[in-house]
This record gives C-alpha cells, sequence and structure tokens, in this order.
C-alpha cells in the first residue's frame, strides 16, 4: 500500500514538475500578440486604428486573458525589491499560482482562440484519438505477436524480413498518403471513405453508425498498425530465436512438444519481456503519430488539436493537450510494470 | 486465421458500401463546401477567421451586404443611408425593411442596432477588435416616430464609412438582452468612459457576465439571427451544417434582389485540412464545391478527364503577392536600391512556375482590371540584371574585387528575404531572387519563419525584404492600413515613411468626388513605383472547382470566392 502511495506521489511529482515547466517556458515566450496579429490579418482598405488605439487594445486583451499578471512568485525586479536586489515576491497574484490551483480543481482554462473550456474540447478530440490509438495498439499487439513467434521460427532471411523492414523505413505519412491513394482514389480502388468520420444524421439508428464507423477508421488504423508494427514483431521473433537455442526449450521439445508449441508454451513467455517495453512505448508512439493520420484523413483529434494549438500560439489549449498525454505516458509505464510482474514472477519476488 | 480476415475485409467493404448510401442520400439535397479549418467560434464579437465569418453571415444579416459585383447593397436597411454633415461630424440615416423579422415574428427595429453597437462596446466582453473598428461610429439617434429609423453619428468623414457602418451582424436584442439592461446606457458612455457606465450601470455587469455564460461562440443555436439560415449541427474539427429557414422574412420581398435570396436546403461545410485529400474528395463526389484549390492542382484538374463531372471557373481578385522592402534598414533606405533590387523578378517566369495562367502583373497595387484608377502610363518593371546593376551604381554601390557590392567604407550589400515557411509559392519567389541577386554578386539569405513568428516578425520589423500576399477591399482606396507612416508597427511591414505618400493616401481616403479620387489614385501609383517600398509581383485570380450538379457557382473576386447564398444542387432528372 505504501509503496503504491510513493508511486503514485512520484507521479503526480513528475507530471506536476513537466507541466509547470511547459507553462513557465510558454508563459516567458513573447507571445502575447493575440489582438496585434488580428489587428495585421485585417485587409487593405479596412479602418485603420492608431498605433495608440491598437495599444489600448492589445493591453485591453491581455487584461482580459489574465496575463498583465506577473507570470510567477518571483520575477525580476524592477525596482527596489524586498527579496534581495534582484528578485520580488509577487505572493500568489501570479499567473501560475492562479493556473495551478485552476488545474487542482480540474480546470484546465479556456482557449485563447475559441474561447470555450480547453477540458471540455480535450474530451471531445479524446474520444476520436483514443479509440484509433487503442485500436491500434490491440491491433499491433494482436499482430505482432502471432507473426513474431511465425517468424521465429523461420530463418531471419526470410522475404517478409525485408517487406517489414521496408514498412519501417517509410515515414507514417507516405504509409497514409500511399493507402489513401491506393484505397480511396477514384483512379485505383475506391474501396473506403477518404476523410472524416461522416455526418451524424439525425435520424441515424446506433446500428448504421456502428456500421459505418470502421470504414472511416479501417485506413486511418491500418496506416498506423502497418508503421508500429515492424519492431515488435522483429524484437519477438529475435528473442524467440534466442530462446530456441536455450537448454529448457530442447528439453520442452524432448518432452514431446513440437518446436511451435515449445515456442508458444515456454519460449513466448521469456521472449516476451523486452518486447513488453516496445508495446507500453506504443501508445504514446501512436498518440505522436495521430497527428499525421488526424491531418491526413481529417480526424477532429487530440493530435491536430495540440498540433493546431501550437500553431497559433494557444496555450491554454496546448497545457491541457501536453497535460493529458503526460498522464497517459505515465499510465502505460505503470502499465509496463505491471505487466512486467506477471510475466516474470522473480520481478515481483524482487521488488517486494 | 485466412477465414477470420476474409471475414474483416467483406465486413469493412460492406460498411464503406454503407456510407457510399448514405452519401448518395445527402447528395440529392445539401451543397457540400470544403473548408480547409474550422470556423473555431461563432461568436460575432470574437469571430475572426474567414470561415466563421461565412457563416455568421449566413446567419444573421447586417446592415448593408457587397453583392456579386462588390457593390455595396441594402441588405436589413431599405436603401443606402442619406449622408449629411453637422459640424465635423457625418451622419448617416438608415431604415430598416418593414419585412425584416426575427425567428419569433418580431420585427428588426432600430432598438436592435442600437443594442448591437453598445454590445460591441459593452465592457466585461471580448470588445477590443470591434472598439478599433466600429470606434468612429460614436452615437446612434433614434426616430421618435419612426420605430425603424435611426442615425448613426460618425467621426470621420472618410469615403469608405458608409460600408464600414453597416458591415456587422445585427443581433436580437429580446433574445441577448431580455432585461434591456443595456437600453439605458448611451453608446458614447460605453465607447468613452466604461468605468463611469458601470458605476452608473450595475446592470450592464450582470448583462456582460449572462452574455460569457451563453457561450454563443460554441452555441451559435442559443443565438438567433435574421439571416437565412440556422445552424442544424456543428461537430467540431468536422462539419458545419445550415439549414435554411422554413419562413426567412426575405422570401416575402417582391421583387427579391439576389442577395435576399437563399437557394440551398442545405449547406454542409466539410473540413479536410490537406489540399491532396479536398483534391481527392472532389473528384470522388464526397464534396461539390472546392473553393481556392491550389494553383497548380486547379491547372493539373482542368486539363485531366475529371471534366466530365466537374466544372472550373476562375475570377479576379483583390489578392496581390508582393515583396516588401524595409525601408529602415540602412542599406534599403534609398529608393533607387529598391528600385534596382525589384529588377531582379522574373514575373513571368514565377507566375509560369506558381499560377500557371492565373495571375496577372500590375504596375501597382490597384488591379489592372481597374480601369479609371489603374496607371496604365505606368511600364512593368522587367526582370533586367544589367539594368539593375546599373541602378545600384547610380546608387553609390561598387562591386569591389571579391564580387561583392560594397557603399564607403562600412556597407555591404547583403540581406536575408523572409517568407512564411509552409507557403511553396512565397519560396520559389525568394529562391527565384536568390538564384538572379547570386548572379549579380548579392548574397541573399532564405529566411522561412512559421506563420505566426513571421507575423510577428513583420509587426516588428525584423526583415530585410519579405514576400507575402495582401488581400484588398472592393468597396474603399484606403492603402493607410499598409503604407502609411501611422501603421508601423502594425501592418506597415515595409516600415515606408513618406509624407508626400501619407498625404496622399489621407486625400484618396477623404475625397468624395470620383474623377479627382482618381486623380489622386493614379499620382499615388506613381509615387510607390518611384519610392518602391514593395513591389507588386502579380495579383492572382480567385479558383472554383465545382460538382458539375451544382447550380448558381459565380466565381466572385473577394473571399470566400463563391456566394453560398446562390448556390444549389440540380434535381435528379433535371
Amino acid at each position: 500500500m505504501a509503496r503504491m502511495i510513493l508511486r503514485l506521489l512520484r507521479w503526480a511529482f513528475t507530471v506536476w514538475a513537466l507541466a509547470s515547466l511547459l507553462f513557465l517556458l510558454t508563459s516567458l515566450l513573447p507571445n502575447e500578440q493575440q489582438l496585434l496579429i488580428r489587428l495585421s490579418e485585417t485587409a487593405t482598405g479596412s479602418r485603420m486604428p492608431s498605433s495608440e488605439q491598437a495599444a489600448v487594445a492589445q493591453q485591453a486583451v491581455k487584461q482580459r486573458l489574465g496575463l498583465t499578471d506577473p507570470v510567477f512568485y518571483l520575477s525580476p525586479a524592477t525596482t527596489n525589491s524586498s527579496f534581495g536586489w534582484r528578485w520580488q515576491w509577487n505572493g500568489t497574484h501570479n499567473q501560475y499560482h492562479r493556473w495551478l490551483s485552476a488545474l487542482l480543481r480540474g480546470n484546465l482554462g479556456k482557449s485563447y482562440r475559441t474561447g470555450e473550456t480547453v477540458g471540455i474540447t480535450i474530451i471531445e478530440a479524446i474520444a476520436v484519438t483514443v479509440p484509433l490509438t487503442y485500436l491500434a495498439t490491440l491491433c499491433i499487439v494482436g499482430i505482432s505477436i502471432p507473426l513474431g513467434v511465425w517468424l521465429g521460427a523461420r530463418s531471419s532471411s526470410h522475404w517478409l524480413y525485408t517487406a517489414l523492414y521496408m514498412l519501417d523505413a517509410l515515414p507514417l505519412f507516405v504509409v497514409a498518403l500511399l493507402l489513401l491513394l491506393l484505397l480511396a482514389n477514384p483512379d485505383y480502388f475506391s474501396f473506403f471513405p477518404a476523410f472524416g468520420l461522416g455526418f451524424e444524421e439525425d435520424d441515424s439508428s446506433g446500428a448504421s453508425t456502428l456500421l459505418r464507423y470502421p470504414s472511416f477508421i479501417v485506413l486511418p488504423l491500418s496506416s498506423l498498425v502497418l508503421s508500429g508494427l515492424t519492431e515488435p514483431t522483429l524484437q519477438l521473433a529475435d528473442a524467440l530465436r534466442h530462446e530456441a537455442q536455450l537448454d529448457y526449450m530442447l528439453t520442452a521439445q524432448a518432452k514431446g512438444l513440437t518446436r511451435k508449441q515449445a515456442l508458444w508454451r515456454h519460449g513466448l513467455r521469456n521472449a516476451l519481456l523486452p518486447t513488453l517495453t516496445l508495446f507500453t512505448e506504443l501508445l504514446p508512439n501512436l498518440l505522436a503519430g495521430s497527428v499525421v493520420v488526424e491531418f491526413v484523413f481529417a480526424l477532429p483529434g487530440l493530435g491536430r488539436l495540440v498540433a493546431d494549438a501550437a500553431a497559433a500560439r494557444d496555450y491554454p489549449m496546448l497545457l491541457g493537450g501536453v497535460l493529458f498525454v503526460l498522464v497517459a505516458r505515465q499510465l502505460t509505464l505503470s502499465v509496463a510494470d505491471w505487466l512486467y510482474q506477471l510475466a516474470d514472477p522473480r520481478l515481483r519476488i524482487s521488488a517486494s | 486465421m485466412t477465414r477470420y480476415l476474409q471475414n474483416v475485409f467483406i465486413f469493412l467493404l460492406l460498411s464503406s458500401c454503407g456510407v457510399a448510401g448514405c452519401t448518395s442520400s445527402l447528395k440529392s439535397e445539401a451543397v457540400r463546401i470544403r473548408w480547409s479549418t474550422d470556423p473555431q467560434t461563432l461568436d460575432p464579437l470574437v469571430a475572426s477567421i474567414p470561415q466563421a465569418q461565412e457563416v455568421i453571415n449566413l446567419l444573421h444579416c447586417s446592415l448593408l451586404v457587397g453583392d456579386r459585383n462588390q457593390r455595396i447593397s441594402p441588405w436589413l436597411a431599405q436603401a443606402l443611408p442619406i449622408v449629411s454633415r453637422r459640424d465635423s461630424l457625418t451622419l448617416l440615416t438608415y431604415s430598416l425593411r418593414p419585412e425584416a423579422t426575427w425567428d419569433n415574428g418580431q420585427p428588426v427595429l432600430a432598438h436592435d442596432v442600437a443594442f448591437t453597437l453598445k454590445l460591441l462596446n459593452c465592457p466585461g466582453l471580448p470588445t477590443e477588435f470591434a472598439r478599433t473598428q466600429y470606434g468612429f461610429v460614436t452615437d446612434i439617434e433614434l426616430d421618435v416616430k419612426d420605430p425603424r429609423r435611426f442615425t448613426l453619428v460618425c467621426r470621420t468623414a472618410a469615403s469608405g464609412i458608409i460600408f464600414s457602418s453597416g458591415d456587422f451582424a445585427i443581433l436580437p436584442e429580446y433574445a441577448v438582452d431580455p432585461q434591456k439592461y443595456l437600453r439605458a446606457v448611451s453608446l458614447s458612455l460605453l465607447q468613452t468612459d466604461t468605468v463611469a457606465a458601470l458605476r452608473q450601470y450595475p446592470g450592464v455587469r450582470s448583462f456582460a457576465r449572462h452574455y460569457r455564460q451563453s457561450n454563443y461562440g460554441q452555441h451559435p443555436e442559443r443565438l438567433p439571427g435574421c439571416g437565412p439560415y440556422t445552424l442544424k449541427a456543428w461537430a467540431k474539427g468536422r462539419y458545419l451544417r445550415l439549414q435554411r429557414k422554413a419562413k426567412w422574412w426575405a422570401t416575402k420581398l417582391t421583387p427579391s434582389p439576389a442577395w435576399l435570396q437563399a437557394h440551398a436546403s442545405r449547406l454542409d461545410y466539410q473540413i479536410i485540412p490537406d489540399n491532396a485529400q479536398a483534391l481527392l474528395a472532389i473528384r470522388r463526389g464526397d464534396i461539390d464545391l472546392y473553393p481556392m484549390p491550389a494553383a497548380r492542382d486547379f491547372d493539373q484538374l482542368r486539363h485531366s478527364a475529371d471534366t466530365t463531372k466537374l466544372a472550373f471557373y476562375t475570377t479576379d481578385s483583390y489578392e496581390m503577392v508582393s515583396v516588401g522592402f524595409n525601408t529602415q534598414r540602412p542599406f534599403l533606405r534609398d529608393a533607387l536600391t529598391r528600385r534596382a533590387l525589384s529588377l531582379l523578378f522574373d514575373v513571368p517566369g514565377l507566375i509560369q512556375a506558381t499560377q500557371p495562367g492565373l495571375a496577372y502583373r500590375s504596375v501597382g497595387i490597384i488591379r489592372p482590371n481597374d480601369k479609371p484608377a489603374y496607371n496604365d502610363s505606368l511600364s512593368l518593371a522587367p526582370f533586367d540584371l544589367r539594368q539593375a546593376a546599373n541602378l545600384l551604381r547610380q546608387a553609390g554601390w561598387q562591386r569591389n574585387s571579391d564580387g561583392r557590392w560594397v557603399r564607403g567604407a562600412t556597407e555591404t550589400l547583403a540581406f536575408s528575404i523572409s517568407y512564411q515557411a509552409n507557403a511553396p509559392d512565397h519560396e520559389a519567389v525568394a529562391r527565384q531572387f536568390q538564384a538572379a541577386a547570386t548572379q549579380l554578386g548579392i548574397p541573399v539569405k532564405l529566411n522561412p519563419a512559421e506563420e505566426q513568428l513571421y507575423r510577428q516578425q513583420l509587426i516588428q520589423g525584423d526583415t530585410d525584404l519579405h514576400v507575402r500576399t495582401t488581400r484588398g477591399n472592393p468597396f474603399t482606396y484606403n492603402f493607410m492600413t499598409i503604407l502609411h507612416s501611422r501603421s508601423i508597427g502594425l501592418n506597415n511591414f515595409t516600415q515606408y515613411r513618406s509624407k508626400v505618400a501619407d498625404r496622399l493616401m489621407e486625400a484618396i481616403m477623404l475625397e468624395q468626388n470620383e474623377s479627382r479620387r482618381v486623380k489622386l489614385l493614379r499620382r499615388f501609383q506613381q509615387q510607390i513605383q518611384q519610392d518602391s517600398p514593395l513591389v507588386v509581383l502579380f495579383f492572382i485570380r480567385n479558383r472554383l472547382i465545382a460538382s458539375k450538379r451544382l447550380r448558381g457557382v459565380q466565381p466572385l473576386r473577394v473571399r470566400p470566392g463563391y456566394d453560398a447564398l446562390n448556390l444549389s444542387v440540380a434535381l435528379l432528372g433535371k
């Protein structure tokens, strides 16, 4: 129990430290030009504010967004300070304190661009990204294990090795575009819809939505699976080949098991340990990859949301997105620990 | 295992057929238009991106509207305003159409216009941009006898204020401010002293809170408008669907002007960020209209077999691609050097490379098709390295033994050209210029920057030369935003300061007489060519790719490049 609490605290600390660092870095950038940029976007011929008007308006925007307060508890002193000669103490009246207090209450703030609550926007985006990435993870795990075992029983010069290496060499966006141009193109095969998730019709039943959804998801999912398949498959195949040389495997075969049976029943459990690390890395990697896939297939997921927020300097949204990724990553690391112990009881004993 | 995979494949194929069935049923009703990005927010106070403006103009009506021929036309107003003067003030008297009603049947009245103007200046709301845009309307005087008649008091006499005074969406007081908190407050007080306004009228604070809580930006369905459409569905980042109102007030008008008709029963905006995807979508028939495709894609497609299913439209636009010189840089301070560098752009080659057949040259910042105002006595800058070298020598530059251009003991002609990183057309301009300059012995560094960073560099004057696309306004000649010395630090990215040009721009803006304005405009173009703070490379043509089932497609010179109100779908069998 104490270990659990300790681990939870370590978790919370890591997430807090990284998120705080990101918050402070973004706050220190000279970026609060939301309105100035908007004024500079106006077309030629529109009414022109004077520079004084623009400055007043800019200040009002900063005030509205809460950007006029000091960033942190301490800031470089402008006049005689109470805290040495270099720094001044701002008390709790600062942007970081406000952000952290709101965060502890579960409030991630509001988007600079849309004014929408960040939490709600992220949940909407997660609803697209998480099913996609989890499905991709499941598919990769589900395909790479049997494929790895199958390849482990064969020579390393098998043609499938070459094919997998070639697939691994292709960047994700190339895989996505190839699939798109091949399977959603009127010039070749137009099997699947090319973009989005379709319309939610008012009169559509749950069954028809369920029927339509897979066809929209199949190309983005295939892109993620094809790009992520090589590493765990080849790692497992090599580990199995190594295990197959060991005495316990020979014993198993001597007791009457076939090579395939021995690999599945005894070899796999031992060979799986290093592959588990790869599997747990899958989810964060797929989240990163989802940026590309969501852009190419026009899916409104977390990757696109975070990328757009970064491009538009929408820091509350960006921080919210990063925070989610951090938590997801911490979770997968814990799952990795748990899986390790499940796969190898020796780790559990040594840990206790 | 193989059988399992076969089953999965068959299921996916069946489901894709299901999608095809669903989409074909949709095809018969909706006009489907491609958007590259989500409108993000539909709050009229904060909406800034063109997609949001487009939807707001379909949900709400303003007093005036630019029609398909870029003429100012009355929309909610019965006619263009009557202009009169009171001391230094300009008075614009409007009457609203008696037919105009809100969705609940109540008439649109002068009180709604007054309410909207007060909302645009209301403290506690994100009105900073609106205040800078509509701050010139200092008061509104309501006619006591006629509830539809009112007068806007404007502090300027600029030629463009008529359209500016009527281009904001009129919002319903009954829905947004049912307590009528803002009715008692005067517009001038809200504009000049927000603190006093809040002190004297505490209800303003409650109103602002209520407005913020209503979250109209994300829930536009809570904000009824008097436009032809209502929001049916909005899946963020995916699509936005508008439904034509069964009883829109303008349908009662006889005769009904073209800009007061809405043909499509449903408008579906599909958000497809990637251009390659959008191209596939229009070819597959997933969308009906693809506005402003990349010039190369447009050119390739119109020469392909897809012409049987697709129609291609182009028209002139007010968008120009230009290269600006930072006139505050010591080596770019003199006009001769700038004029010399202007000769290093191979404009015909650039048009061929980036906009094949879809752009045209101009001597300056006015379109050649704008016949009276365009100064055709000026000549186009040639691509001439020898002449450029001569001009540089006249500017005092000398080529030294290592091939570099120097002036005096300290100045060396070497600089960078900045452009937006993900704009291939701008990059092509920069690369062509670099190649020509290198031939002449001038080292040029390419400086691509991410969009927001680039804009910041431009605002702060952190560039030497910059490539950019500028959008013009068809309703007025106001170049003060981009070239007046007062706009330095805002939109005057060339940092150009010229008393002569400043006076000319001010005179153009204030001049009411058409022939005198034309003279001023021609003189201004001459001045700009002489001073060369920027070189206009070309004006681009607006482009549309439309499905042949679409009716009423008419390319417009201004963005979004089409008139959604005029679009409709040809019914099967017709």
